[in-house]
């Protein structure tokens, strides 16, 4: 259990994303239960967990989105109190406009993110991310002319064109085949490491072999309501080649080892339930 | 590079070539061309509706004859009244177009305003509920009887007609926004002005030109009841005058001369929303 047992790690005091002892409840009903958690500048970070463990909700309050029901959410020492521009969000369906072309999208997130720069120059900086998602030919393209893929790539380079420190993604892959996922995982991956400084990111998935593959540590999130089950550092070098990975016996003893948290996390929520159901019956 | 005559060969049928080589083939099933026409079920509906008119004007017999006009009738007094039909149109599209443009423009503007902003619902929506159910019609004798000219009072009756319609149906787009239209909005941090224009508006336009097509409809309804009442010229009047004169065959062709200006100026507005939707898939 030496890896699954390790508490985060301390980041100096105001560095990073902070969630302290967060909850928020929608409509009385509990979502997120005593939430902490510190993620460092640069760092890659999953939440994984189950549909409905709030893992979304998470995401969205540290997107400021959302507002918590009580607790504390900082990045950088200064408190999340709205939707900013240095937190880029990429949603599960699309976040394109329908009514822009891609590149005009990327130019309205680009009028907002740099109001200084004029129109030509945000042209160009538009070009240079879709070509860096290989969307340069489709710039002019509306998003209903592009597949699934090519419309997630699309947000994705206008999040990057934005230049948020911070990236915040909610299972965007997750209406993907397993070819375009695999891609864009590698993507991703790739403008993670060759940024300077390196992004700060929060990937949402359900995807345990995902989490694996993309992230430096994975937060395990158990459901109803949604809580910190357990916390992960994956141990594996950079850069990570999803083919040699997925068959090293490391890979597999710890993909395993997550699922039977889960598992267990199952099994004892089940548990306290049937003793409540018990009382209940007793009365 | 020289043209090779291989290269007819190798390309694939294009699309505009496929089907001329399918019509050029020799076919032994030729009278399917005729079937085989879009639209041939509404043709031969509109001719047998001619032919029972044509049959009940021959056998059914009113009060003189010239009260139910058959299509050969009509179709000449349609003929010989266009010079005057002609006139009528543009004196109604001048009432009608400032009317309805005045609707849309309030109608999509305050519909969006409302269906973004809670509290201004709130304030708004008792009022709607109330005004917007009124038929549009029960204004006309007080609007004539109010305001200065006939133009005047045909132009706010159009505008009533057509405003509600469009405004409540704009509001319901506007506050049928998809979340994460709004959550992609917030994140670029929209000013309210641009968030209305750029992202509420366009995407509340399927339901805005819902609302624009029935408050055009409603828009020649109330033109036409203002022009019974009190017009010296448009084609509410020109049915009304020959209604009065007894001249069935005019008043007839008037009627339909006015079903076919309706009919074009919402295939216009039909072809509008096609060209502002081609994001929609």
């Amino acid at each position: 259990m030496s890896a699954l047992d390790t508490r985060p790690t301390n980041c100096t005091a105001d560095a990073g994303l902070k969630v302290e002892s967060l909850r928020f409840a929608y409509n009385g009903t509990p979502v997120l239960l005593d939430i902490n958690l510190a993620i460092g500048e640069g760092e890659f970070v999953c939440l994984l967990g189950p549909s409905g463990c709030g893992k979304t909700t998470l995401l969205r309050l540290l997107a400021g989105l959302e507002t918590p029901s009580s607790g504390h959410l900082s990045w950088k020492g200064r408190p999340i109190t709205g939707p900013s521009l240095e937190r880029g969000v990429v949603f599960q369906d699309y976040s394109l406009f329908q009514w822009m072309t891609l590149v005009n999208n990327i130019t309205l997130a680009l009028a907002k993110s740099h109001p200084g720069k004029d129109r030509k120059w945000r042209l160009n900086l538009a070009a240079e991310f879709l070509e860096l998602v290989g969307l340069a030919d489709a710039a002019r393209k509306h998003p209903f002319e592009l597949s699934g893929g090519m419309q997630q790539r699309g947000a994705i380079a206008r999040t990057l064109a934005m230049g948020s420190p911070v990236l915040l993604m909610d299972e965007p892959f997750g209406a993907l085949d397993p070819v375009n996922r695999g891609r864009l995982q590698n993507l991703v991956l790739d403008v993670w490491s060759d940024a300077n400084p390196r992004k700060t990111v929060v990937f949402v998935t359900h995807d345990i072999e995902e989490s694996l593959h993309l992230a430096d540590r994975v937060v395990m999130l158990g459901s109803s309501p949604g809580r910190i089950i357990d916390e992960l550092r994956v141990p594996f070098a950079r850069p990570r080649v999803w083919r040699t990975l997925i068959r090293s016996p490391e890979f597999l003893s710890l993909r395993e080892r997550i699922a039977e948290r889960f598992r267990e996390d199952t099994l004892q929520r089940i548990e306290a339930e049937s003793v409540v159901g018990g009382d209940a019956e007793g009365i | 590079m020289a043209k090779s005559p291989i290269i007819p060969s190798v390309s694939f049928p294009t699309a505009s070539r496929l089907p001329a080589k399918k019509a050029s083939k020799p076919s032994g099933i030729r009278r399917n061309s005729w079937w085989r026409l879009q639209g041939k079920e509404g043709v031969l509906f509109l001719l047998g509706i001619v032919l029972l008119w044509q049959f009940a004007s021959s056998s059914i017999h009113f009060s003189g004859d010239y009260l139910f006009p058959s299509p050969a009738v009509t179709l000449k007094a349609l003929w010989g009244s266009l010079p005057e039909l002609l006139k009528d149109t543009w004196s109604s599209l001048l009432v009608l177009l400032p009317g309805y443009a005045l609707a849309a423009v309030a109608g999509i503007v305050w519909g969006l305003v409302v269906g973004t902003i809670p509290w201004v619902s709130r304030m708004f929506s008792p009022f709607a509920r109330f005004a917007s159910p009124v038929p549009p019609t029960i204004y006309v004798p007080y609007a004539i009887a109010m305001l200065p000219t006939f133009r005047t009072a045909a132009g706010f009756v159009v505008f009533v007609g057509a405003f509600w319609p469009i405004f409540l149906n704009t509001a319901a787009g506007a506050a049928s926004l998809p979340q994460r239209h709004r959550d992609n909005a917030r994140i670029l941090g929209l000013k309210p002005t641009e968030y209305l224009w750029r992202i509420v508006f366009p995407s509340s336009l399927p339901h805005i030109f819902s609302g624009m097509s029935v408050g055009l409809v409603f828009s020649f309804i109330m033109l036409t009841v203002a022009e019974l009442f009190g017009a010296s010229a448009g084609l509410g009047r020109f049915v009304q005058l020959y209604a009065d004169y007894a001249d069935y065959p005019r008043m007839v062709a008037g009627i339909l001369y006015t079903g076919v200006v309706v009919m074009a100026a919402m295939e216009l507005l039909e072809q509008i929303k096609r060209r502002s939707l081609f994001w929609i898939k």
